[in-house]
């Protein structure tokens, strides 16, 4: 307690814990919302943005008291997708960031490990609550989901309890550079290899791979991404006979 | 006992079957060849460089070649299609050890200590230890299907829904056990990877759960797919976080020999001889059984070690017990195709197929009506052992000598070749990205203390879990008490609920040293 | 592997372009490069091997290499999905099943393809009987107390089947209705677990192909009540038919038959539908097949009319059978 310095970083550090606990309690709206911007381009099926955002907005603001009176009044009338998720996803996790504002967290790793855990399992409830439960004796198709889902919820809330109980290492140090461009060579292969073969796609997601690190000379690179790239279309189609495209699509027609 | 020795020599026979070539190269003259010597050596040899590839599957190797084999003859095709499947687990203990990827489910818990091993230097010996190994129990468990064949089928039909059910219970407690850190964290893990296994379509209804309309996902997430993303590119994404290069260029100068030491031979003896009888034994067993022998033997080694905090450190022992358990299983696995004449997985699946394509439908009197091909399968089977290790023990040198490679070359190949060899599996390109997307996960996994092994074992067995405690309840009308008072399924249960409290105990005593001690470098 | 692969491709084409030179040029203009063949099972299953002995014939008539094509998910459907998206010119066919191109229909609600609509009809290749299989120790001794036996117990007894949608799977719906019983289904995932467990004797009977359970009734590991067919069937000559044994309303078969996406022109139809004739008259595709316990269609059964007319009446025969039970 004498440590007021200890203290307001701590107060610092839930603050910005809160934040992201804000985020992704909604995390599924955003991603829904930006993917249906995708729809627009007739890419990925789905509702337009504004139906989205009207959607989903309506069941964050209106879900909850709406399904309280549905609950009041008897109302046995389905609820939406949308509303489900506002109610079994994001008021949870609202309802965890709020009381995380008022908590001392003494391992920052444990607690939001398990708090993401927690959400992760809620999202499973989410996404298998509109499969059927138990008949009679025999299991439905969502009963096994459902069961796994609460085992999770709780150990989730158990291993976040644990970060608050005990002292633990606080938050891992994140870096930038080599999840993005590993990414963004693995997202590159996956798009290009239909239209543009083993060769070019190869060679490119070697070279956007190799920007992950500081420590790429370019020349080298370059040379080794080449032989990987022969090797790997004399390897992969001939040696093996997996059946792949070699060249560009507009190059073979 | 006569029998035996008539039986191999007539399998023996078969093998060494010569026939003579004569290419208009020789201008008449002949040479003598053995096509199905041949055939066995190219099997060993596809199946070592399937395995070493990741991502690219036994299934879907075998698949791949099956048609190959239509205009070969039954005998050479099958042992060729035999050679692809046991070269394949050989091969795929080499990238768990050198860069952390499992190829199979059955290598993952080879990956926990044969990586340490690799990042103390000591890649050699960990590669070599799991050829040794491999050839032992292939040996074992070839002699094993020779002799005992026929009465262990017994085994693979006491095994209804409600004990594959409690062994998949016994194998997920193995999971936990076989955790360096917390046993909390352990079980939240294995239920995330049972939830991920949940993803795809119903097995009883045929309803589509979690999937989200992406046709990708109807049928599931590949064991592929997660294993290449939490295992593979999580670790190329954490090696690449600013000062790991220390610890990298650490590894690449410690490298020390490559064979392993008399002090080695003697630890991991015991430990082969372990893991040959539990995977003999769990390999019969159709569906999971090679993965839970993997893991049992792992766990078995740990809990009567007397120093458990070695293993997950680099415990050559924890090299060396689940590669002589998956490679004995892979072998046993046999015995139910061959007595039967049932197809334990997805491979032997095929091997059916291409028999059926010859026109041998194989059923419980193949043994009778083709002893030629039962026992010409059988005698290859040691044969292929005896050419693995030759071909494997040479390779430790030119693996090792990989690791040489500096990082920043190494890396951009590794993500080339996992998102090829995903992408092979399925022609999906949404497979690669979801890889990606898990090696996301698996970095943050790793952020956060979390392990990926208990995972991917839950991810595995938890299909079959399900579905057997379906199909358990199913049979007995809801009756939960069919899983107590089955004889076999009680005494699996018990040996679960053992290990759970052995494991749980000292934990709930004391959070466990090994929190505080583990600095995961 | 590839030098295996690389000879027969030279092989073919060297054939290929000997039978081009020869032929007339007006009579062969359709296969001029390699067609591809969609099996929507994993290699080695019953519809690969159908497919993979009938085309091997039909690459010799059209002079052109058939690739087979194995694309496995949700029940065959992902493959005939992308077959029924496939470009109409002859080069992407299918090989499909009863599963594919008429169960289907019932069991997935959002099917993104309509087997009569998006697809034009070549030909039959070979039909599979389905038999009636039982545990070795399951009480009755005949079809008609086994009729009895499931009557009175329905609630007791277990039927096995190798996962929603198998053929094992929608047969024994169609029995449970003409029965009017509804047993308790145990879902296996596939044929060989299945047999697996009916082999153990965790499971009371199952409906099957006849290829898989063979060689298990001659060893007498599981004895066979009936098989769903007109006629008795030469590898299994003790089994009597459904007819004969008294339930002639139970008739089933697993058929393979090959289409072309819709809008194939009729000329392509046509070669394609006399090639697969033919292969069905050569001797040796006639052994394979029967070996494999089918069934041959006759020359009328053959014809793309006739397809289609199946197809026609297999989705009205699967539709009230399966529609209730998802």
């Amino acid at each position: 307690m004498a440590d007021t310095m200890g203290h307001s970083a701590t107060a610092n550090r839930n603050t910005s814990v809160v934040i992201s606990f804000c985020l992704l309690a909604i995390a599924p709206q955003i991603f829904e919302f930006i993917w249906s911007f995708g729809t627009m381009f007739g890419w990925g099926a789905g509702r337009g943005p504004a139906a989205v955002v009207i959607g989903h907005g309506t069941a964050l603001l209106a879900g909850g008291p709406g399904a309280l009176l549905g609950a009041v009044g008897g109302d046995t009338k389905k609820a939406s997708s949308d509303v489900l998720l506002a109610l079994i996803y994001s008021y949870p996790i609202f309802a965890v960031a709020i009381l995380t504002i008022f908590m001392t967290i003494r391992s920052a790793q444990d607690y939001v490990g398990g708090i993401a855990l927690l959400a992760l399992a809620l999202f499973a409830l989410w996404a298998s609550s509109d499969l059927q439960g138990m008949r009679g004796f025999s299991f439905g198709a969502g009963t096994a989901p459902r069961m796994f889902g609460g085992l999770l919820v709780a150990l989730g809330a158990g291993i976040a309890l644990t970060g608050l109980l005990t002292d633990g290492p606080a938050m891992a140090h994140y870096a930038w550079r080599g999840p993005l461009f590993v990414m963004a060579s693995i997202v590159f292969f996956a798009l290009a290899i239909r239209p543009l073969g083993v060769v070019v796609t190869a060679f490119a997601s070697f070279m956007i791979a190799a920007m992950g690190t500081h420590e790429t000379r370019w020349v080298e690179a370059v040379i080794v991404g080449a032989c990987l790239t022969l090797g790997c279309a004399l390897l992969f189609p001939y040696v093996l006979g997996l059946p792949m495209p070699m060249f560009p699509r507009f190059l073979v027609q | 006992m006569f029998d035996i020795f008539h039986n191999l020599g007539l399998g023996f026979g078969v093998v060494f079957q010569i026939s003579w070539w004569s290419p208009w190269w020789l201008y008449g003259a002949s040479l003598p060849i053995s096509i199905n010597i041949l055939m066995c050596l190219i099997g060993a040899l596809v199946g070592t460089l399937v395995g070493v590839l990741p991502g690219i599957g036994t299934v879907a190797t075998v698949a791949m070649l099956l048609p190959i084999t239509f205009g070969l003859p039954p005998i050479g095709a099958l042992i060729m299609l035999a050679g692809i499947y046991y070269g394949a687990q050989y091969g795929g203990s080499t990238t768990s050890i050198l860069v952390n990827i499992p190829g199979e489910a059955t290598s993952v818990v080879t990956a926990i200590d044969g990586h340490q091993m690799a990042k103390q230097g000591r890649a050699g010996p960990a590669l070599a230890i799991a050829a040794i190994g491999s050839f032992f129990a292939g040996c074992v468990a070839t002699v094993l299907i020779a002799v005992l064949g026929a009465p262990l089928t017994k085994l693979a039909l006491a095994f209804g829904p409600a004990e594959y059910f409690s062994l998949m219970v016994l194998g997920l407690i193995f999971a936990v056990v076989l955790a360096k850190g917390s046993v909390l964290k352990a079980i939240a893990m294995i239920v995330f990877g049972l939830m991920l296994s949940m993803v795809g379509s119903d097995i009883e209804t045929g309803a589509s759960r979690m999937a989200f309309n992406i046709p990708e996902l109807a049928d599931g997430l590949g064991f592929a797919t997660v294993a290449m993303g939490v295992f593979g590119f999580a670790e190329i994404i954490r090696n690449l976080d600013a000062g790991a290069e220390m610890n990298r260029d650490l590894v690449q100068q410690k490298i020390t020999g490559l064979m392993p030491t008399r002090k080695d031979l003697i630890d991991s003896a015991p430990a082969i001889l372990r893991g040959t009888v539990l995977g003999s034994i769990l390999g019969i067993l159709p569906g999971g059984g090679a993965v839970i022998a993997s893991f049992a033997s792992y766990t078995l080694e740990k809990k009567i070690a007397k120093n458990p905090s070695r293993f997950g450190r680099g415990a050559i022992e924890g090299v060396a017990a689940p590669e002589s358990a998956n490679n004995a299983a892979a072998q046993t696995s046999f015995i139910p195709l061959l007595t039967l004449g049932i197809p334990p997985n997805a491979v032997m699946a095929l091997m059916v197929g291409a028999m059926t394509i010859h026109g041998i439908v194989p059923g419980p009197q193949v043994m009778q009506k083709q002893p030629e091909l039962v026992w010409g399968m059988i005698a290859s089977m040691w044969i292929g052992n005896l050419m693995l290790i030759i071909i494997n023990l040479p390779l430790v040198g030119i693996w090792v000598r990989l690791l040489r490679v500096p990082y920043r070359l190494m890396f951009p190949s590794i993500v080339i070749f996992c998102a090829i060899g995903i992408y092979s599996v399925n022609n999906a390109p949404v497979d690669v990205i979801l890889a990606g997307v898990f090696g996301l996960v698996g970095y943050w996994l790793i952020k956060h203390d979390f392990e990926p092994a208990p995972l991917l074992l839950g991810m595995v067995l938890g299909p079959l879990m399900e579905e057997n405690l379906r199909r358990a309840l199913l049979i007995s009308r809801g009756d939960w008490s069919v899983f107590l008072t089955r004889p076999l399924s009680a005494v699996l249960l018990a040996i679960a609920a053992f290990l759970l409290v052995l494991t749980v105990l000292p934990a709930l005593r004391a959070k466990r040293d090994e929190v505080f001690t583990e600095s995961e470098n | 592997m590839t030098f295996i692969r690389a000879l027969t491709g030279a092989c073919a084409a060297a054939l290929t372009s000997l039978c081009t030179f020869i032929a007339p040029a007006e009579a062969q203009t359709y296969p001029t490069r390699s067609i591809t063949m969609v099996v929507p099972f994993a290699a080695g299953g019953p519809t690969d091997v159908v497919a993979r002995i009938v085309t091997a014939h039909m690459a010799q008539t059209l002079g052109q290499s058939i690739i087979i094509e194995n694309v496995v998910g949700a029940g065959g459907t992902t493959a005939t999905t992308r077959a029924a998206r496939a470009a109409n010119d002859g080069y992407t066919l299918i090989t499909g099943h009863m599963g594919t191109h008429a169960a289907s229909v019932p069991l997935y609600p959002k099917l993104a393809y309509h087997p009569e609509k998006d697809f034009e009809p070549i030909a039959l290749l070979a039909g599979t009987p389905i038999l009636i299989l039982a545990r070795k120790d399951f009480p009755p001794k005949d079809l008609k107390e086994f009729v009895a036996y499931v009557k009175a117990n329905s609630e007791k007894v277990n039927a096995a089947h190798a996962g929603v949608g198998s053929v094992s799977h929608v047969s024994c719906e169609l029995l449970h209705s003409i029965l009017d019983v509804k047993p308790v289904g145990v879902p296996f995932n596939g044929t060989g677990p299945a047999m697996n467990a009916l082999v153990a004797g965790q499971v009371d009977y199952m409906c099957d192909q006849i290829v898989n359970a063979v060689p298990q009734i001659n060893a007498g590991t599981i004895k066979a009540y009936a098989i769903a067919t007109p006629e008795r069937n030469p590898s299994l000559p003790n089994v009597p038919t459904t007819a004969e044994a008294g339930l002639p309303k139970f008739q089933a078969q697993a058929w393979n038959a090959m289409f072309a996406p819709k809008g194939t022109s009729a000329a392509i139809v046509a070669s394609l539908n006399a090639a697969a004739s033919k292969a069905l008259d050569d001797e040796t595709v006639r052994k394979r097949l029967l070996e494999l316990g089918s069934v041959i269609p006759g020359p009328a059964e053959r014809t793309p009319e006739a397809l289609a007319s199946l197809v026609k009446n297999e989705i009205a025969k699967w539709t009230p059978v399966l529609k209730p039970a998802t």
